[in-house]
């Protein structure tokens, strides 16, 4: 069942070929495979992204939970690795926008 | 051609001389040779002025007995900075509050100031976090030369011991070059990635829901000029650290 879905989802990605009729609409270097693979990359990025930090957000809460009175402290290192994470999102975002 | 604020079409109609006379000293060509200040340029120069006339209004108020709310303010800023460095760096960090402090106070106003309608962020391009990366880069190594001497330093590079310093050595150099780099597309990416999501979402939905993005954006300024300060503490401390033995 997991194979038949994951094969479904392959093939929906065809659809998304007619990117590549766009031609130079766009300046040269952004032509249709740029915009399919930027997708890609934008969406890998967020997603593991949002896997990290919610990793992160989840020890930390049980940690609170077991120290409440090392609770500031944990919420400081809390959103100190959660800005560093995000960072790495956006680094992807930034070559979207430097490259086309 | 991005849209001139109101800050350098002014520069521009009245300064446009003094601009093109520095570039030239330099070699550097502006993108519109009519035009050369850009927004960021007169960005900073503001963010400049507006620090250094504050200070300027708090230092005759400067007072032992009765501290005045301006007063209290800094001291919370300066009290905060150098907890941080004595964290952070150690016991030495205390004698470079005053860059970190520079850097802290720059940076943080110059990604606030953006939210302001009129005005636009300078670290929102990427030539000023690039600045202050430099900045940092320079600083550190210069005080790891001092603290050091020269061949002590660069022992350090080596690693542990001398028989994996032909290891160690391009891998420590990689990421050192890598640290400006991290600090300027960090800075860079969190203050362009604000403004463009509340652009977004300005022209999904016109009313309330870009304040809670601004707002969003406000925190992320805030965090962001934290980290690349307290990332230029850790290199300094990386720097100058004597190892105990």
């Amino acid at each position: 069942m997991n194979r038949k879905l994951s094969m479904l989802v392959l093939a929906l990605t065809a659809f998304a070929l007619p990117t590549f009729a766009q031609g130079t609409a766009t300046t040269s270097s952004s032509g249709g495979g740029f915009v399919l693979s930027v997708a890609f990359a934008m969406a890998i990025a967020s997603g593991l992204c949002g896997l990290a930090q919610g990793r992160a957000i989840g020890s930390s809460a049980e940690a609170i939970a077991r120290n409440p009175g090392a609770g500031n402290v944990i919420r400081g290192s809390l959103i100190l690795g959660l800005a560093f994470i995000e960072s790495l999102a956006l680094f992807t975002l930034v070559i979207v926008f430097a490259k086309g | 051609m991005p849209h001139e604020i109101w800050i350098t079409a002014f520069f521009n109609d009245h300064f446009a001389g003094v601009a093109s006379a520095i570039l030239n000293a330099v070699g550097v060509h502006a993108e519109n040779a009519a035009r050369p200040w850009t927004n960021f340029v007169t960005m900073e120069i503001l963010v400049a002025l507006v620090l250094v006339v504050f200070t300027l209004i708090l230092r005759p108020q400067l007072s032992y007995d009765k501290p005045g709310k301006m007063q209290q303010t800094f001291e919370l800023i300066y009290e905060f900075l150098r907890e941080q460095a004595d964290e952070v760096v150690g016991h030495e960090g205390q004698k470079y509050v005053a860059f970190f402090g520079t850097l802290f106070l720059f940076i943080l106003f110059s990604n606030l100031i953006g939210v302001i309608p009129g005005f636009e962020s300078p670290t929102m391009f990427p030539a000023v976090p690039l600045g202050c990366a430099m900045a940092t880069f320079l600083v550190y190594h210069v005080l790891g030369f001092r603290a050091q001497g020269a061949w002590g330093y660069i022992k350090h590079f080596g690693g542990p011991n001398v028989f994996i310093a032909p290891l160690m050595f391009p891998i420590e150099i990689i990421s050192h070059l890598a640290r400006p780099l991290s600090l300027t597309v960090r800075l860079y990416a969190n203050m362009f990635a604000g403004e463009k999501v509340t652009l977004v979402f300005l022209s999904l939905v016109p009313v309330a829901i870009p304040s809670i993005f601004m707002g969003l954006h406000v925190f992320v300024s805030l965090l962001q000029a934290y980290i690349f300060t307290v990332l230029t503490m850790i290199y300094v401390g990386g720097a100058i650290a004597h190892e105990e033995h």
